[in-house]
């Protein structure tokens, strides 16, 4: 699991690439802690190489968009599989998110 | 084993019975034979006439009028074990347990006595009246069949009365005295209405508010009647202990503890759903689904499963919401415990379908509120007269046993009292099986001179004196059928001991007898009983509560069965 995180024109983008399981999740957390840190109002996070999401990394999808949300911003997911599309659909994550 | 055990015990014996087909020990024939005798054809043809009384409200008038209003316990004992040892004779012991059980319930309840107590009590006069006739235990009728065979004359209906009818009397006795050994277990299906600390399980559909709420923002960690436990998110992830600011997701399956009634009251207040697949909306499930009670008998193909690994809750529409074992919580999410026998389980069912349910999965499940109510007519008195008259006919051997049951079989068939077109739905197929099977061992037993074997070294050890053989093997016939069944014990044991008389120039009738009676001669455990088997659930009972006063039984039982065989048929 990679997480890599980049700012362009004010808007922070976290891309997601193999499978965000209980495991990985730890460690994705402490990578997206700069976002929750940050004062960004603008949040894109990008799942194209994302292969697989678990219960925990659901929770860190939802620590940033509370965070977010605080800051009266807005959350952007972009390019999730089918597999990943199921999981959001089933949870009740896709009415909390803008999905692109 | 038994309670365990995923392979259906027909399944295991049918592949038995290929074995010894295919590496050539029994011939084809033998299998024909023993799958058309006597025993396998009078018990299919006794479930019709069964259905017959059944249908036509025979039985439900019998049981219902024959219980009373006794003042005390030992009066109670009385007026159960009377009624239910004489019907036993005549219908057989198992169809009598299962006709009295409900009622007995009902009726512990009315006399406050638990209902536990009673029931065995009732198991014990069932076993009791079975052993005065052929019709009374199947294994009974498995001996006569194999004597027959033997021998070609065929026994009297009421060849087993006298030992059968003085262990009744001294069994009886005993209970009496014995009656504050009678363990006084809780009844399952009350202990899910009263007990307060059972484990439910309820999913969030995904449109319910609660989602993305913390369950504390969300009222669902202490509720009314309880607390939440542990959430089983779709991933299979479990949280335990529940954090207050733990997230809600749609599809989160939620488990509480406490008491069921009102943990259930969360569906509506909640939202939350009985479900076994993903629920988006509340509206997906019928509003006027019901909760009912059954219990998991012994057999039951569920023994070995979880509800969340098997296909049983989409086939049948029924969602498992709570399992209790011996009155108490078992204390894990109720969907991944491994079902025994004996467990309690709250379903929640369909509104409408419950005859469907009952009958459908009758293998599976008993349910503890059944829906059947024969209607009482005319039909009654017919169904009536046509067992009064087969038992004329056959024990006044005015005609074959084989040919009176096959006649009030027809009869019943024929006078309407129970429907043509279900005659297969009748007839315990997989009984029959098993029966048949068991047949096939015995002659498998005769033909590899196994029989030889076992038999001549028991005769050598007991110095040829027909009455300590006699002892012995009533003594191990009865101790096998306590660990296997009493039809497995039968079928065994018959060629050996018929041999052993022939050997020792004895009468085998006094054998034969025997052997009947001390096959059912089982009380130790709830293996060795169909009787216990069948009251195990309903009581809620422990494996161990047989043991305290079962042994008593057995010994005392066992004694005056062979003192009784001995005193009335001479040997020689």
């Amino acid at each position: 699991m990679n997480t890599t995180i980049k700012e362009e024109e004010g808007k922070m983008i976290a891309s997601f690439s193999g499978r965000l399981d209980t495991l990985a999740a730890v460690q994705t957390a402490k990578d997206v802690q700069c976002i929750i840190d940050s004062e960004c109002t603008d949040v894109e996070l990008d799942c194209e190489e994302l292969e697989y999401i678990s219960s925990s990394g659901l929770r860190i999808f939802i620590s940033i968009l509370k965070s977010v949300k605080a800051r009266k911003g807005s959350v952007v997911v972009k390019n999730i599989n089918d597999e990943i599309k199921k999981v959001f659909e089933m949870t009740g994550f896709n009415k909390l998110f803008i999905i692109k | 084993m038994l309670t365990r055990t995923r392979v259906p015990a027909e399944v295991t014996f049918l592949g038995c019975v290929t074995f010894l087909l295919a590496t050539g020990v029994i011939a084809e024939h033998d299998v024909l034979e023993s799958f058309g005798s006597e025993a396998i054809l009078v018990t299919g043809a006794f479930y019709i006439i069964l259905a017959g009384l059944m249908n036509t409200g025979v039985l439900y008038w019998m049981s219902k009028h024959m219980l009373g209003e006794p003042s005390s316990f030992k009066k109670a004992i009385v007026s159960l074990m009377t009624p239910a040892a004489v019907f036993s004779a005549m219908l057989g012991c198992l169809e009598v347990t299962h006709l009295f059980t409900d009622m007995v319930k009902m009726w512990a309840r009315k006399l406050s006595i638990a209902p536990s107590k009673l029931l065995m009590a009732l198991s014990y006069a069932a076993t009791f009246g079975g052993m005065c006739t052929l019709l009374g235990h199947t294994s009974n009728l498995v001996v006569a069949g194999l004597y027959v065979e033997q021998t070609g004359k065929a026994l009297n209906l009421f060849a087993p009365l006298v030992p059968g009818l003085a262990c009744t009397v001294v069994g009886t006795i005993l209970i009496i005295f014995l009656r504050d050994k009678l363990p006084p277990r809780e009844s399952p299906e009350v202990s899910f209405e009263e007990t307060s600390d059972y484990t439910v399980e309820l999913l969030v559909p995904t449109d319910n508010e609660a989602v993305m709420q913390t369950i504390d923002e969300a009222g669902l960690r202490n509720v009314r009647g309880g607390s939440l436990i542990e959430i089983v998110r779709f991933d299979k992830e479990v949280i335990s202990p529940v954090p207050a600011d733990e997230i809600i997701f749609g599809g989160d399956r939620l488990i509480y503890s406490g008491q069921i009634n009102e943990l259930l009251e969360l569906k509506i207040s909640h939202g939350l759903v009985a479900a076994d697949h993903h629920v988006y909306s509340i509206n997906e499930i019928d509003s006027n689904r019901k909760m009912r009670t059954a219990y998991v008998s012994f057999g039951s193909d569920l023994i070995g499963t979880r509800m969340s690994e098997s296909d049983f809750e989409k086939r049948s529409d029924m969602v498992l919401v709570a399992v209790a074992r011996q009155g108490k919580r078992v204390n894990e999410q109720p969907r991944q415990v491994i079902i025994q026998a004996g467990d309690s389980l709250l379903l929640e069912c369909p509104s409408k379908r419950d005859n469907y349910l009952e009958d459908t999965y009758k293998r599976s499940l008993t349910f503890f509120d059944s829906q059947f109510v024969p209607h009482l007519g005319s039909r009654t008195i017919i169904s009536a007269s046509i067992l009064v008259l087969m038992f004329i006919f056959s024990s006044s051997q005015v005609i074959p046993l084989i040919t009176a049951v096959m006649i009030a079989a027809g009869a019943m068939l024929a006078f309407g009292c129970c429907r043509m077109d279900s005659i297969t739905k009748y007839i315990d197929w997989n009984f029959l099986l098993s029966l048949g099977a068991m047949m096939v061992f015995s002659t498998a037993i005769t033909k590899t001179g196994l029989v030889s074997m076992v038999s001549d070294p028991i005769v050598e050890l007991c110095a040829n004196n027909p009455y300590i053989i006699l002892i012995v093997m009533c003594f191990l016939a009865s101790f096998v059928s306590e660990i296997f069944s009493n039809v497995s014990a039968a079928a065994v044991f018959f060629p050996v001991i018929y041999h052993q008389a022939v050997t020792l120039g004895c009468d085998p009738m006094p054998f034969t007898i025997g052997l009947m009676t001390s096959v059912t001669i089982s009380y130790a455990t709830p293996v060795g009983s169909v009787t216990h088997m069948h009251i195990y659930g309903p009581g809620g009972f422990n494996f161990t509560d047989f043991l305290h006063i079962g042994i008593l039984m057995h010994i005392v039982l066992l004694a005056v069965n062979i003192a009784t065989i001995i005193l009335v048929f001479p040997l020689k």
